[in-house]
């Protein structure tokens, strides 16, 4: 099997895929590409129908055998099949399904929300030419809003409001134990990934929540997610950030 | 054996999911049918079984489920019968990929176009007051909102053209992965062309400028034969309005550009 993980910055959907390629020990050939400068543009891979088309905005993309795939999480689990050691999903079905079910949340509802204050405050800088290259008229629709730097204040505010009910979500889920599924996992990853570069950015959302900082503490320090930070090329990697999914249509 | 217990609409997007993975798996359920346009999903009866007031639910013993594509890999693993989901690891990660696209750009898309041409008109002659009180009683802000517009018919011109676009491509991406697999996402049938056909089963009839046997003819030879599966019969039996009648244009054995008007 030959892998090769092209990743941006160790933030959001690239931080969640490489920690779990970590705890799994997967053997792959990684590759950094900057997705603040729309940079995965240019890959072949990146013209993939299922790479062009993922509603995950800036991700990274895992190339198996020749076939690229997208979206962090479905990588994610893609990881802890082929792996090794401990699952980074519960064995019961019913846990299962609870840790779909989360990450779905977090894919739908924070990750947008993250995204967009994210760029607000740290503005990806795509030259032009990348965004021509850019496959889904909708990712390019939404780059070309934040490289205007045209935001939405009602986008903002709602922004604000997903990442404060994501922190209440961790806090009441972290009541009686250390991972949010029970063992460490791929909810884990995702939550850390897409959240803690909103601690300085929605600082109201994290005033009293004791078990959530610990949580961000022990997340940050797991062997996995440390490898993963250690590759970040500028100083603050959770200040990195590029467009991410959109913000729901309706509904 | 603890019992099942499925809380849904007509078969037929995210009601139909579970419901037809629970008879794919052969899966005895009790149907507990909500109906979606008297507002069912917002009483109190059933906000007690599931506050986000979302259809479907599935209550297995005591366990409550919800979020139909995170149910379905439910059903699969916690249930006997044949696997719904394909052994190779990058099949389930295909299969995964198509749900999310469905579920999340496309599937919002057709149902913005259905909702204003079905659900809105359904609704907007009741009686006013009954339907804003019926709105007030909805738990989730956002699906408030899509309930206000659809009432309202008040969807912008520019959001409907989007989601025609996005409708249009959507057809396009499926013919293409159907033409180099005879299922959507892996060798085999899976969640994903369950989740697809929900979306996709009246294609043909709803969209027929984009959707025949002329233009998609892999969608075609997919609907038919998902049709075909006594699962997908019985699921479709079990729907109570004219809505079920609609995936009797796939018993056409051709559909020719123009056709259908």
């Amino acid at each position: 099997m030959s892998l090769t993980l092209y990743h941006g910055e160790p933030n959001g959907p690239s931080l969640t895929v490489l920690a779990a390629l970590f705890a799994k020990q997967v053997p792959a050939e990684l590759s950094y590409v900057d997705l603040a400068r729309g940079e995965r543009h240019v890959l072949a891979c990146a013209q993939e129908p299922l790479v062009a088309m993922s509603i995950e905005g800036e991700g990274p993309v895992l190339v198996a055998d020749g076939e690229a795939m997208s979206d962090s999480v479905f990588i994610a689990c893609y990881l802890d099949d082929v792996g090794q050691g401990a699952g980074l999903r519960p064995a019961d079905p019913y846990d299962r399904w609870e840790t779909m079910k989360w990450c779905r949340q977090m894919i739908e509802r924070t990750a947008p929300a993250a995204a967009y204050l994210g760029c607000h405050a740290h503005p990806p800088q795509a030259d032009g030419a990348m965004l021509q290259r850019i496959g889904s008229v909708d990712l390019r629709a939404r780059w070309e809003e934040i490289a205007a730097r045209r935001f939405c204040a009602e986008k903002l505010e709602d922004s604000r409001t997903k990442i404060r009910q994501a922190a209440e979500r961790v806090e009441a889920q972290l009541a009686d134990r250390e991972w949010l599924m029970g063992n460490y996992s791929i909810a884990d990853l995702e939550s850390y990934a897409w959240l803690a570069g909103m601690v300085p950015l929605v600082p109201e959302a994290f005033v009293n929540r004791p078990r959530t900082k610990s949580w961000f503490a022990r997340v940050k320090a797991s062997p996995a997610v440390a490898q993963a930070l250690s590759l970040a090329r500028t100083p603050e990697p959770a200040a990195s950030w590029s467009v991410g999914p959109e913000i729901n249509r309706w509904g | 054996m603890h019992s099942v217990t499925l809380y849904h609409w007509e078969p037929n997007a995210n009601s139909g999911k579970p419901m037809l993975a629970l008879m794919e798996k052969g899966v005895a359920f009790n149907s507990h049918y909500l109906d979606l346009l008297k507002f069912d999903q917002h009483r109190p009866e059933y906000l007690a079984v599931n506050p986000q007031g979302t259809i479907p639910a599935m209550v297995h013993g005591d366990r409550v489920l919800t979020e139909s594509t995170a149910m379905m890999e439910y059903v699969d693993e916690a249930f006997p019968g044949p696997k719904l989901m394909p052994a190779d690891p990058r099949d389930r990660w295909r299969v995964r990929w198509w749900m999310k696209l469905m579920d999340q750009w496309l599937g919002p898309s057709f149902s913005m176009i259905g909702w204003s041409v079905f659900v809105g008109p359904a609704v907007r002659s009741r009686d006013p007051a009954e339907l804003k009180a019926a709105v007030e009683r909805i738990p989730l802000p956002e699906r408030r909102v899509a309930w206000s517009k659809a009432i309202a018919g008040n969807f912008g011109a520019e959001e409907m053209a989007e989601s025609r676009r996005r409708v249009a491509l959507g057809i396009r991406m499926l013919e293409d992965a159907l033409a180099r697999r005879a299922w959507l996402a892996s060798d085999e049938f899976s969640l994903a062309d369950i989740n697809g056909f929900n979306l996709a089963y009246a294609l043909p009839l709803a969209q027929p400028a984009l959707s025949n046997d002329d233009l998609t003819p892999n969608i075609l030879r997919w609907l038919r034969t998902i049709y075909a599966r006594p699962a997908t019969r019985a699921c479709w039996a079990m729907g109570r309005t004219s809505m079920v009648e609609r995936v009797k244009i796939l018993e056409q054995p051709h559909i020719a550009a123009g056709q259908i008007a």
